[in-house]
């Protein structure tokens, strides 16, 4: 197998399936003692891109004159994670399903079986959706799977909902809890509706119009990776939340991704040669996608096609539930949650991004400076996420749901000026 | 499976809806209170052995994954109405899925008097029987807004 590299059967081109029985043979010595190590061992099976074959990446063309929409959410976020108790509201079981933060796309088919199997546990012939958000729907949408007869009552349908205002990208993790507020118990919940959802959504990859993709995203930085970050934070006059009952660092913010890395993939660091950025560090892992347009009207389309029903309706207060004639009710009203159920432990982390035309021809995301650029289906999408340095804080108890220009002129001009120097060492 | 679901659905759904839609008090008076068919002693013993023997597929928090049944939940709507000793066989036979029919019938005893603990059913004085004939009579309850979290 030490010929493997140069031997000139075994081109790019032709490796295929011989590539992989070899590979697997190499395996097998590998256990015998060939290599080192399993990094060596991988670097000699080539199982990363074969140096010399990465794609052409197509340049984006982020300018600001091209600005179709600016899209602002207000992230529901919940120091104690999502809230999924059951509550009884006269004669009605309210379950809750809302709270997710930033990570409402990402866990949204795991949290809705949560919330269904505690309805189904209570044998109703049909209940009630609140909210046709993403969690609304995949809630619907998994209430129908489990047998029941849905109707969502709702105040506004896709694309008015603030879901859709999200950057649509797996984040599993982004905001959705405090680590010492939600506790090891909810990590736990966590790592079960991550799971469920990752395999929920790779049954939608692979359809026409690519409802759900996946995308090389690619982290650029301009020290090493392994550099130390700066602390920006002075954590001695902060407080925190359970002193202010606001998060006050980013340390705060839980992070749960670790727990579900067996089957996440991993980022591997390009080789200068191989980096077309005029960036020194470039990270690329494959990431999933969500493209609004058509998920969302596929998902609203099974859930007419199965025979579900939307009713237009704005609830004014928890009391109005009591007069919905099904007798099981799961609530999913997002952030609206703050003044419908009066739920002050919500907390708005606002988010923007700006939409430019579709470039189909290009195939990849890039983050760099605290901003990133996505390529979906129905746009360029740029958001400025980071862009203070205020890490996790960015934008939380900010509650301006009103697009701010100058902001993301700035985020597309960090990508301007990117693409003004690619590829690296042309111009 | 699918049938046996259906059944299962069909007998819950009577007395699952009074229950929701009348005073949980006042509604099938025979059925509304649950009844305890275990011992605390018993569910236990069951928890150990279900962390055991079944939390590897099933969850530790009996909440299941994407291809494995939850076993609360649905499911307890799934089983509200049948008789016990179904159960209780259903277990014996198929369970654990790695290597079916290896647990005791103590074992499976205790392992129902968890997941019976789990849906929120209660603990009496008397243990349930590591015998399907011996449940004749007993019935997976049908929960109620209270046994729901």
């Amino acid at each position: 197998m030490n010929s493997f590299p140069d031997d000139p059967k075994n081109t790019p081109s032709r490796l295929g399936r011989r590539g992989l029985f070899a590979g697997s043979l190499a395996l097998g010595a590998l256990a015998g003692g060939r290599w080192a190590s399993v990094p060596a061992a991988a670097a000699a099976l080539r199982r990363t891109a074969v140096p010399g074959t990465v794609p052409r990446l197509v340049p984006m063309r982020p300018h600001a004159d091209q600005i179709t929409d600016i899209k602002v959410c207000l992230r529901p976020f919940r120091a104690a994670g999502p809230r999924l108790d059951v509550e009884r509201v006269g004669e009605k079981v309210v379950i809750h399903n809302y709270g997710h933060g930033g990570s409402g796309w990402s866990l949204s088919w795991g949290s809705a079986e949560m919330a269904v199997g505690k309805a189904a546990a209570l044998s109703p012939r049909r209940v009630a959706v609140v909210g046709c958000g993403v969690i609304g729907l995949t809630t619907a949408l998994t209430a129908q799977r489990a047998g029941l007869d849905v109707t969502i009552y709702t105040r506004d349908l896709l694309p008015h909902t603030r879901s859709v205002r999200a950057n649509g990208s797996w984040t599993p993790d982004s905001r959705v809890a405090l680590t010492a507020p939600a506790g090891p118990q909810f990590a736990d919940t966590w790592e079960r509706m991550a799971r469920y959802s990752w395999k929920s959504y790779r049954d939608y990859l692979g359809l026409p119009g690519n409802p759900i993709d996946f995308r090389d995203s690619y982290v650029l930085s301009d020290t090493p990776f392994d550099a130390p970050e700066p602390e920006p934070e002075n954590p001695d006059h902060k407080g925190d939340y359970a002193s202010t009952g606001m998060p006050q660092q980013s340390s705060e913010f839980a992070r749960y991704g670790e727990r579900i890395r067996d089957i996440i993939p991993a980022s591997e660091l390009l080789p200068a040669q191989e980096n077309p950025f005029a960036v020194p560090y470039a990270r690329r892992a494959p990431l999933m996608i969500f493209n609004f347009g058509a998920y969302g009207h596929l998902l609203l389309s099974e859930f007419h096609q199965a025979g579900g029903r939307i009713v237009i309706r704005e609830f004014h207060t928890p009391a109005d539930m009591k007069n919905l004639p099904e007798p099981v009710i799961i609530n999913c009203p997002g952030y609206a949650a703050r003044d419908l159920w009066g739920d002050r432990s919500l907390i708005p982390v606002r988010g923007q991004t700006a939409w430019l035309p579709p470039q189909p021809d290009v195939a990849y995301g890039v983050r760099y400076k605290g901003a990133s650029a996505l390529s979906k289906s129905d746009g360029l999408m740029i958001q400025g996420f980071d862009m203070s340095g205020l890490g996790e804080m960015d934008g939380v108890g900010n509650s301006f749901e009103h697009a701010d220009r100058s902001e993301a002129e700035k985020a597309i001009g960090i990508f301007e000026n990117l693409f003004a120097r690619f590829p690296a060492g042309q111009g | 499976m699918r049938g046996l679901q259906a059944k299962a659905r069909g007998a819950a759904l009577g007395a699952g809806l009074l229950a929701l839609t009348g005073p949980v008090a006042h509604a099938a008076p025979a059925r509304a209170a649950m009844p305890s068919y275990y011992t605390a002693a018993q569910a236990e013993r069951g928890a150990a052995a279900y962390q055991q023997f079944c939390a590897v597929c099933h969850g530790a928090d009996l909440g299941g994954a994407f291809d494995v049944p939850p076993l609360v939940g649905r499911f307890a709507a799934n089983w509200a109405g049948a008789p016990l000793g179904e159960l209780f066989d259903y277990m014996a036979k198929a369970m654990p899925l790695f290597a079916p029919g290896t647990l005791t019938p103590a074992q499976n005893a205790d392992l129902l008097a968890f997941v019976l603990r789990e849906n929120g059913a209660p603990a009496g004085s008397r243990e349930l029987p590591a015998i399907a004939v011996g449940m004749k009579g007993m019935f997976f309850p049908k929960m109620t807004s209270a046994s729901v979290k």
